[in-house]
């Protein structure tokens, strides 16, 4: 069972005070970064440490999936304003939750990542923005963060170098758009968290209006490792498409037997996770659906399920996104017009209103999917929610939440169209009950 | 208020608030990047965000009470009024769901008699849901004030409301 795992920025998981900088060490930790400004330091200049991550194939875990030494060869290098560093711990897609294991569990490994970064992108300052709901890994990463300090791998001047490096964290206040690049940084700026138009992209216009890059947690903690054991080390540990490098953590949750947090090579059929780091559905039920990387990503069919790989290019191949890895797994029991109006409920709640498409659009959403959750649905309701789309996903909005509201809802009424219809209340006084449902 | 919750009408920082807001000021270039953290330290203080409060953070942070509102009202987490001592919150998300957490608000509802968004007559306990908390693999998961209650049965849920009765 525990084969298929392939530990590396979970090594230190499940030692005892596996946070502290003691343990870190003692496996290796802030190596990679004596090596780039001390010991190799000739080799490692920026250019070369940007050249080894592209070459990693290491590719954003916060959800995009876009590959990171690229995303960094974007910050301008001649600019003379202050570069920033975001690492984002907003972790709020339904679903996700490896980076809270990080956070609270290893959070060395990914302020190792960023400060490495930071010498790579010439930037002095890093934020740490963290999901406000995370107080005890807020409290984890701080005392992280001291406990460098006192090293010296975080200040002025580390190693007596010319390099500086210096790190805060920033709390959130309970809002999912906030895990959005931009809506992030317009909270970090005290301000609610309407996305901005791009472009300009943040890493030309970010936080302050200067060059700025946003990672996610995951994105970091692989960076040590890869300047340790090099790109082609790391690209090679993924067993499927070249384009997807290295491990991946998957929250996997649901009906299975064991869920948790597994890091695995990228490229593992997604039953082979189920049945075998999983330990299979419950209760010797069917699988019946898998949501495969967070509520935003199209839900699979059993059918679809049992072919699916999972990298990045696995998941398109079957129509759907490896988004953060949060695989929801769903048994023959699970009610599919209770899960679609959960969902609908939780993008209801959670856009942020800006652009009228998705803030009306949402609340349509959810009305609909109520209307089927309380059995009056409407012959023609499920042919305006798909309709829908045209106004509310494609570009429509500024941000893509849009999109994920449609992506999430629409193909489990379009793959699950029975269970929806056997709502439908065809009763002449049906008009009656939906106004009376409101 | 009907439910003895006592409304602040006269707002300054805590000692320690204080002096967290001026370790604070140091890390941030721009001032208003403080107006969320102003408002954590006054939820840390009084349990919620009165106006004066705003009208306090605004003059703290140089920006206008307009933004502080503004800013209040989109985050879940600022209180708008008063709250229990302790906030109970069931996250009701899919994996959640799929784990029983509806039994986990019904057994709210039951002990405590309040529904969502409400607080009982002694102040003590205020129950809402919530969205996802990262807690998917250990669900269904309360939150009560900053922290998480993992694999929660009703049972156990119980339990705590009992424990917490007596404190
Ligand atoms: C609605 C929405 C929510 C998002 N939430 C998160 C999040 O919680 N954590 C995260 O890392 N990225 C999130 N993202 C993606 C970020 O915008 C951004 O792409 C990411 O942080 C970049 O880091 P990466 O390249 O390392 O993945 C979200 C995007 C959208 C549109
Ligand atoms: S669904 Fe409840 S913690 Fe994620």
């Amino acid at each position: 069972m525990a084969d298929l795992e392939k530990r590396i920025l979970l090594q230190d998981v499940g030692k005892p005070n596996s946070h502290s900088i003691d343990v870190y060490e003692e496996s290796g930790g802030y190596t990679a970064l004596k090596k780039i400004l001390i010991e190799d330091n000739k080799k490692w200049t920026p250019g070369a440490i940007i050249e080894e991550v592209k070459a990693s194939n290491l590719r954003g875990r916060g959800g995009a999936g876009f590959p990171t030494g690229l995303k960094w060869s974007f910050i301008p290098k001649d600019s003379p304003k202050p570069k920033y560093l975001i690492c984002n711990a907003d972790e709020g897609e339904p679903g996700t939750f490896k980076d809270r294991v990080l956070l609270e569990d290893t959070p060395h490994g990914f302020i190792e990542g960023m400060i490495i970064a930071g010498i790579a992108l010439d930037s002095k300052q890093g934020y740490i923005y963290i999901r406000g709901e995370f107080y005890k890994p807020w409290e984890r990463v701080e005392q992280a963060i001291k406990e460098a300090y006192e090293k010296g791998y975080l200040g002025d001047n580390i190693f007596g170098t010319q390099h500086s490096f210096h790190l805060a964290t920033y709390r959130g206040a309970g809002a999912y758009i906030c895990g959005e690049e931009t809506a992030l940084i317009e909270s970090i700026e005290g301000k609610r968290g309407h996305p901005r138009l791009k472009p300009p992209f943040p890493a030309v216009e970010g936080l302050y209006k200067c060059p700025t890059v946003v990672n996610n947690v995951e994105t970091y903690a692989a960076v040590p490792h890869i300047i340790n054991n090099g790109a082609k080390w790391y690209s090679s540990l993924s067993v499927g498409s070249e384009k997807s490098g290295g491990t991946k953590l998957f929250s996997i949750s649901g009906h299975v037997n064991n869920p948790g947090v597994f890091e695995v090579p990228l490229g593992l059929p997604m039953i082979d996770i189920i049945e075998k780091v999983c330990g299979g559905i419950k209760n010797g039920n069917k699988l019946k659906a898998v949501i495969p990387g967070g509520s935003s990503t199209p839900i699979l069919t059993a059918e679809e399920a049992s072919k699916a790989i999972m990298d990045y290019e696995g998941m398109a191949a079957v129509g759907t996104f490896l988004g953060s890895g949060a695989v929801i797994v769903l048994d023959e029991t699970t009610d599919m017009v209770e899960l679609a109006y959960r969902v609908a409920y939780f993008y209801e709640h959670e856009s942020c209103g800006q652009c009228t498409p998705c803030r009306e659009g949402t609340k349509w959403v959810k009305d609909i999917m109520k209307r089927f959750k309380d059995g009056i649905g409407q012959e023609n309701d499920l042919d305006t929610l798909c309709d829908f789309s045209q106004y509310m996903a494609n570009g429509a909005t500024v941000c893509p939440f849009g999109d994920a509201v449609m992506m999430a809802v629409v193909p489990i009424v379009q793959k699950f169209r029975s269970e929806f219809e056997a709502r439908i209340d065809n009763s002449e006084d049906v008009q009656h009950k939906v106004s009376a449902a409101g | 208020m009907s439910n003895g919750l006592q409304e602040v009408t006269e707002y300054s920082f805590s000692k320690k608030s204080d002096e967290r807001f001026k370790e604070l000021e140091k890390k941030f270039p721009e001032k208003n990047s403080l107006v969320l953290w102003a408002l954590h330290l006054v939820q840390e203080d009084i349990g919620y965000v009165p106006e004066v409060a705003m009208e306090y953070v605004a003059q703290k942070t140089g920006v206008s009470k307009s933004w502080v509102s503004g800013v209040v009202t989109f985050y879940s987490m600022y209180n708008k009024k008063p709250v229990g001592k302790y906030h109970l919150q069931v996250c009701h998300n899919v994996s959640c769901w799929l784990n029983g957490s509806d039994k986990l608000e019904e057994a709210i509802k039951r002990k405590l008699n309040i529904e969502h968004g409400e607080t009982t007559n002694d102040g003590k306990f205020t129950f809402s849901h919530v969205e996802c908390l990262a807690s998917c693999g250990t669900s269904p998961v309360v939150q009560v004030n900053n922290d998480y209650h993992e694999k929660m049965t009703p049972e156990k849920l119980e339990e705590l409301i009992d424990e917490l009765k007596q404190k």
